[in-house]
């Protein structure tokens, strides 16, 4: 199967090469400063993308899931174990990563009418028992990947459990390969914690209707149970309060902040995109606390439309702010309650919406228009299948 | 040889640092590092590896080895190290795990 992108593209692979693969993370930074002064950036996708509607792509191809066994090598993806319809086997993780791959599939599906991940019925592949002893879980650029978690060391010291012990990295995991396909933003600094921020959020949303929980009743948690009860932790972050997931003798404390004024600026980790993610995720759990009911419903609704349609590989929280912003406004009315909502939750992490003319919405435009100048090609997106044959 | 180690990132975002210097190790356990870093051909490699476009929740590797007459800074994440590399980091994030 080898499939093509629908056209969102953006700027000319190899200047992403160039700002990726040769600069520090200040000089990313700088240089994707300098990108968006000089307005080579993207443009709007919805009225370019000639993206096929929900129903066409629903005939297409529905929920098809594939599990593989890596048998603690780190060859992916593996032995197939588990395919779409087949019944549960027994091995405890290749259920997990099956069960919560399709409710994930199903928040996408049923909530938001996207097909997988790429909206054209992309196959789910992930793949468990990766690696030996292997304390993480990860999206490779086109399927999911599991780790066992320190099974290593004496069960005394062992922080961590299996990875897909928890569905919310499942629906963390997959949104990646959604994010990929849709705002594709960089994995660096804001845009990079914004990345990671669109993952939490979506993920935790998987869980929270999995469990059929309004926002009242969520814990906000991400990943609890994955650290082993050696560990003293609710789980790896707290939407509601980050930075007090866990406190831990040896782990140190959750460095999250949840506040502008906390931002992280770090060489480290991409530029502590799983640092500052607290701020955007306490947004959202703020706009789902005060608009109330099932967080997956109207505040869901307004992450996806930005992730789908307004957010670019550039766009940092403020960015984030505006368009969450005008969307609510558009889809519950200007000055709605869900609007005000918006207003609060950005407010409470030092960000105030910007509803004037800014140079963020300046570049969306200029690019919108170089891609029509150009039949949407001008600007082409970094060249990328979404699988390659196996 | 000393070798100065970072693996930060991963789903967790957990950052684990150590620097590793061999003549403080059991000797043994100084000569299998030093073999690893030989086959790893670590001062041959790239400055940096690249997961594959996309890809999110890697751990991002920073590793730097100075010898008498050679020093080298490599950055990688885990799909994206050679085998014989990825060997070597496993060996560093379990001595720098001992010291946590
Ligand atoms: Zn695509
Ligand atoms: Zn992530």
């Amino acid at each position: 199967m080898f499939h093509r992108h629908p056209i969102h593209c953006i700027i000319p692979p190899h200047m992403l090469r160039e700002i990726a693969e040769r600069g520090s993370v200040v000089q990313q930074a700088q240089a994707l400063q300098s990108y968006a002064a000089s307005s080579q950036l993207r443009g709007q996708r919805t009225e370019l993308t000639g993206m096929p509607s929900v129903a066409q792509t629903q005939a297409a191809a529905g929920k098809e899931r594939i599990i593989y066994d890596a048998k603690e090598t780190t060859t992916l993806p593996g032995v197939k174990v588990r395919s779409e319809g087949d019944p549960p086997v027994d091995d405890i993780a290749v259920n997990e990563a099956y069960d919560g791959s399709g409710a994930t599939y199903d928040l996408y599906h049923e909530v938001f009418g996207r097909n997988s991940i790429d909206n054209q019925g992309m196959r789910l592949d992930s793949t468990v028992h990766y690696g030996e002893s292997f304390d993480n879980a990860f999206w490779d650029g086109q399927q999911m990947v599991y780790g066992d978690g320190d099974a290593d060391v004496p069960e005394e010291e062992r922080i961590f459990n299996r990875f897909t012990a928890a569905i919310d990295v499942i629906g963390h995991e997959l949104t990646h390969g959604v994010t990929q396909h849709e705002a594709r933003l960089l994995y660096y600094t804001q845009p990079g914690a914004l990345n990671e921020s669109m993952s939490d959020v979506f993920g935790s949303l998987v869980k929270q209707r999995t469990l059929n929980q309004t926002s009242a009743e969520a814990d906000w948690i991400i990943g609890a149970g994955l650290f082993t009860a050696n560990v003293n932790a609710q789980g790896i972050r707290s939407m509601k309060a980050p930075g007090t997931a866990y406190d831990d003798p040896v782990l140190g404390k959750d460095p999250q902040p949840g506040h502008m004024r906390d931002y992280m600026n770090v060489s480290y980790d991409n530029g502590g995109v799983h640092i500052n993610s607290g701020i955007p995720n306490h947004a959202f759990y703020v706009v789902a606390r005060e608009i109330g009911g099932y967080a997956w419903e109207k505040p869901g609704q307004i992450w996806y439309r930005a992730l789908k349609d307004e957010l670019q590989f550039w766009s940092d929280f403020q960015h984030a702010a505006n368009v969450t912003y005008q969307l609510a406004g558009s889809l519950y009315g200007k000055g709605s309650l869900e609007q005000q909502a918006v207003v609060t939750g950005w407010k409470e992490v030092g960000i105030t919406v910007e509803t004037g003319f800014g140079w963020r919405q300046l570049i969306s435009i200029i690019i919108a228009l170089l891609n029509q100048l150009g039949g949407g090609n001008v600007i082409p997106a970094a060249p990328q299948t979404a699988r390659e044959e196996r | 040889m000393k070798i100065a180690f970072e693996r930060s990132g991963g789903f967790a975002g957990l950052r684990l640092t150590a620097t590793i210097e061999t003549d403080d190790l059991p000797p043994d356990e100084a000569a299998e590092l030093v073999q690893m870093v030989e086959d790893a051909r670590f001062f041959d490699l790239p400055g940096k590896l690249r997961a594959r476009p996309g890809a999110a929740d890697e751990y991002q590797y920073l590793v730097t080895i100075a010898t008498d007459d050679q020093r080298h800074t490599v950055e990688t994440t885990d799909t994206a190290a050679p085998e014989t590399l990825r060997t070597l980091l496993n060996r560093l994030n379990a001595l720098a795990r001992r010291r946590r």
